[in-house]
């Protein structure tokens, strides 16, 4: 599965547990973390990588879950982070993060600015991850089950889908042995930011009709007295009847033969 | 003639003697490849004691094989004692010839009795070498009664006194060589040396200290990265010594829920396992039944290869309930849920791999400080209008109730509501945690995440320290056993009952008001909790509140302290291996065969698991919903 010298980097951000608000790992990311260490064969070669605000404790989790060592890049909580990130891995030939971060800095817009800076490829949302010489194809996540085949040369930025691989399990032990190392902090320009009122509410649709469902429905079906659009037979033998069935299955293209 | 069998006594006696003292060299050699425990030679004087009160206590639960073994053990040792005060010291007095004629007498009826119940054994017994066991026995009384009694006769035997000698003599050789040179190969006589040994430096001292039940796991020392046991030498040296003091009774399998439901654990073999794994080996030898569904694996075993994976199946590991059953039915008092905590902390803890549910279980627990995932100001929900005071710091409160996990629970928030009640009813001053209250990390520490429980433990006692009461009542016994049981180690001291005890209390002052018994009450049975009876011995408070609501129980055969587990405890339910039935299943059978249309619990797990049993079924009422049910209006 591991292509011998591939440099990895994976970024991870912590998110934030929707019950309890804690800081916790983010399945997209940790699904990142688990192809990074699949795909780079060992840790020396794997670059796990976040820049924020959150103190080491948010980061552990990803300790635990294998990456030996998370490098902060410290930065301000509203700093942009995309350059930032681009010049720590820009050695890096394979890029991988989850879709979108659970928190922090990291939003879903991050990936494509990341790939415009390395001015690498983006190959979004992948289930699984393999390298052929010097390209890459992933599996790609569509909705409704469907799944599509990409490819690009490397270096590659690719963003993992959250059901990708699972992580791999909590360890204690690993979470001790794991370091997180924190580079100088850098000082970075605020993230632009452009602000617009939000544009006018979209307006519910009007219905068609103003009678009530039981109306409708009084309307569409048969009567005896002849005043609804249906039709009741009661005249003539059982293949006639069923011969008026199915002209009106026939008409209403509701069979084929 | 009788001189020179006196003397080829003298001979035997003595190269018993050395082959015996260089055999229990070998063995203490395995024994010590294990870590070092805090242990002190002058314990080994507690041994008579602990013999024959607390080792006897469990054998005598089996009569006949206790008169068996008092009849067998006894005349050998005292056999034994006297060879090697008349031939040994070569003092060959008529007087002790004709002692040791009476015990060697004694020991051929125990050797009778022994070899009598191997004719039809019962399934739980190994065969194999156990099954030689008796007739060695049989041998060496026979071997030592007719040596006595040749020495006693002088020349009344005539010619036939030389034939009769080499006969004693082969009688004893072969039945002293089960002795003298099994205890170095590991045959089964190793159980005596081992057996009086682990007695002295059991791994639970206190075991033997009153009535104190030793049944709390020990905390390991995670700064020092101690991650449990991943090798046979991982093991203190003292609990390797307790392994090889099994007799292969089997009784623990007996007794065994997960056994029983076809999952594939067994007790004894594990013992054995642990055996093979510290003689360095593939265990050949064991000749009992094997885990469930996996009969003929041969497994290879190393003092220093990992253990799981290799001897055990990770599955064997997680099929454990904790209930203690084992522990209570082993007559020679090994620790098989020490043995199993010890394996899961390092699996859990170096590589996080516990199957099933438990993963999650455990994310959710570090995450959210609930099993279930649950945000935490709901643990109250239940009590919204029932105007239970939620504990503010610097208030006071005679009683802190807490609800534990069975909280988020609807079907045991019915029990909670019922407690509540009825506490109120009593006139006592009653108040929760609200929304501060974390888990007791019960459920983490059987799974064996001893950092979990060590970080929500330190929260749980961070939170009471903060809050004014008197004492903490719990409707869980989960949660009372490690507030009881294991947080004292850590810190946290806290007068904690169950509300069982707290009812029966009130009861029996007469402190709840009744109302006049009307309806005829369907016929009911109770069901032991293993973490109220086996853990902490509280068997009678449950009847005694049954009492004093006028409930005639119809007890299961397996009840009390021999009470079965429903399949919840150790984190079974979640990490639940398949079995051929299921644990809750078969409890509910045990229930239904006493005829009952109800099932009285006292514990928020065991509700869940008997109510989640199938089909027609008694109903499963709490403790607590059948008091208040009583209540006057």
């Amino acid at each position: 599965m591991s292509t011998p010298m591939l440099k990895v980097a994976v970024l991870v951000a912590p998110a934030i547990h929707p019950v309890s608000g804690r800081p916790c790992t983010h399945p997209a990311d940790s699904a990142a973390l688990a192809l990074g260490l699949k795909l780079a064969g060992s840790s020396e070669r794997l670059t796990v990588l976040y820049a924020g605000a959150a103190a080491d404790e948010a980061l552990a989790g990803y300790l635990a879950q294998g990456a030996s060592c998370v490098t902060v890049l410290p930065t301000a909580e509203d700093a942009d982070i995309a350059p930032l990130l681009a010049a720590q891995i820009a050695d890096a030939e394979l890029v991988l993060c989850g879709t979108r971060a659970g928190g922090g800095q990291g939003s879903a817009l991050l990936p494509y600015q990341l790939a415009e800076e390395l001015e690498a490829p983006l190959l979004p949302d992948a289930l699984s991850v393999a390298i052929k010489g010097g390209s890459v194809e992933i599996e790609q996540f569509l909705p409704k089950g469907q799944r599509r085949s990409l490819a690009a040369a490397l270096p590659v930025v690719v963003t993992v889908h959250e059901r990708a691989v699972p992580a791999l399990p909590y360890s204690h032990a690993r979470k001790e042995a794991g370091k997180v190392r924190r580079l100088m902090p850098v000082a970075a320009k605020a993230a632009e930011w452009r602000y617009e009122p939000a544009g006018r509410r979209a307006r519910p649709l009007v219905a068609a009709s103003r009678a009530s469902g039981h109306e409708r429905m009084l309307g569409a079906i048969a009567a005896d007295d002849g005043k609804t659009t249906g039709l009741v037979v009661k005249q003539g033998d059982p293949v006639e009847k069923a011969q008026v069935l199915l002209d009106y299955l026939r008409d209403h293209q509701l069979v084929d033969f | 003639m009788t001189f020179t069998l006196a003397y080829a006594l003298t001979g035997l006696f003595w190269l018993g003697a050395a082959l015996l003292s260089l055999g229990l060299v070998r063995r203490a050699a395995l024994w010590r490849q294990g870590r070092a425990a805090p242990v002190a030679l002058g314990w080994l004087m507690t041994i008579p004691k602990r013999y024959f009160v607390d080792l006897h206590h469990v054998v005598a639960r089996d009569p006949f094989i206790a008169k068996a073994h008092v009849a067998v053990a006894g005349g050998a040792v005292a056999v034994l004692a006297l060879a090697a005060l008349n031939y040994g010291l070569m003092l060959y007095l008529p007087a002790l010839d004709a002692l040791m004629l009476l015990a060697a007498l004694l020991m051929l009826f125990g050797a009778v009795l022994v070899r009598s119940r191997r004719k039809a054994p019962p399934a739980r017994l190994s065969k194999g070498a156990w099954n030689r066991l008796p007739k060695s026995l049989l041998a060496f009384a026979v071997g030592s009664a007719l040596a006595a009694l040749l020495a006693l006769s002088g020349n009344a035997f005539g010619a036939a006194a030389q034939g009769l000698a080499l006969l004693a003599l082969a009688g004893l050789v072969l039945g002293g060589a089960e002795l003298a040179l099994g205890v170095g190969l590991g045959g089964p006589m190793k159980h005596a040396v081992a057996g009086l040994l682990h007695l002295a430096f059991h791994p639970r001292q206190d075991r033997f200290s009153g009535d104190k039940r030793s049944t709390d796991l020990k905390p390991i020392n995670l700064v020092g990265k101690d991650y449990g046991v991943e090798t046979p030498a991982d093991f203190a040296w003292n609990r390797l010594l307790s392994f090889d003091a099994c007799v292969q009774c089997g009784k623990c399998e007996a007794a065994c829920p997960a056994y029983a439901a076809g999952q594939p654990l067994n007790p004894k073999k594990l013992i054995q396992d642990m055996v093979t794994g510290m003689a360095a080996g593939s265990g050949p030898a064991y000749a009992g039944n094997p885990h469930p569904g996996q009969a003929g694996k041969v497994r290879q075993g190393n003092p220093h290869q990992p253990i799981v994976g290799g001897l055990l199946d990770p599955e064997t590991l997680w099929s454990c309930t904790t209930c203690r059953a084992c522990v209570e039915e082993c007559p020679m008092l090994i620790e098989h849920v020490d043995t199993v905590v010890s394996l899961r902390r390092h699996v859990t803890l170096t590589r996080g791999e516990v199957p099933g549910k438990g993963r999650e279980a455990l994310a959710n627990l570090r995450d959210t400080d609930t099993v279930g995932g649950y945000p935490l100001a709901a643990r109250y929900h239940w009590a919204i209008d029932l105007n239970v005071p939620v504990l503010l710091p610097g208030e006071h409160t005679d009683w802190l109730l807490m609800a534990g996990e069975g909280a988020f629970d609807m079907r045991y928030q019915r029990a909670l509501r019922a407690l509540v009640k009825v506490l109120k009813a009593a006139g006592l001053k009653v108040a929760v945690l609200g929304e501060v209250e974390p888990d007791c990390g019960d459920l983490a520490r059987r799974l064996g995440d001893e950092a979990t429980f060590q970080q929500l433990a330190g929260k749980m006692m961070n939170t009471l320290g903060r809050y004014r009461f008197n004492r903490i009542v719990t409707p869980d016994p989960h949660l009372f056993h490690c507030l009881k049981n294991e947080y004292p180690v850590l810190g946290g001291r806290y007068d904690v009952e169950h509300h069982s005890q707290v009812l029966a209390d009130l009861l029996e002052r007469g402190a709840v008001p009744l109302k006049a018994d009307a309806a005829p009450l369907p016929a009911t049975t109770y069901h032991d909790p293993c973490y109220l009876g086996r853990y902490n011995g509280e068997t009678d408070a449950p009847r005694r509140v049954f009492k004093g609501i006028g409930i005639k129980v119809v007890e299961m055969e397996r009840s009390g302290r021999k009470g079965r587990c429903c399949g919840w405890g150790g984190g079974a339910s979640f990490t639940d291996i398949p079995g051929e039935r299921r644990i809750p299943d078969m409890r509910m059978d045990d229930i239904r065969a006493t005829g009952a249309e109800q099932v009285a619990v006292a514990c928020p797990n065991c509700t869940a698991m008997l109510e989640g049993v199938v089909g027609p079924r008694p109903e499963v009422v709490e403790l607590a919903e059948l008091v208040a049910a009583r209540l006057a209006n």
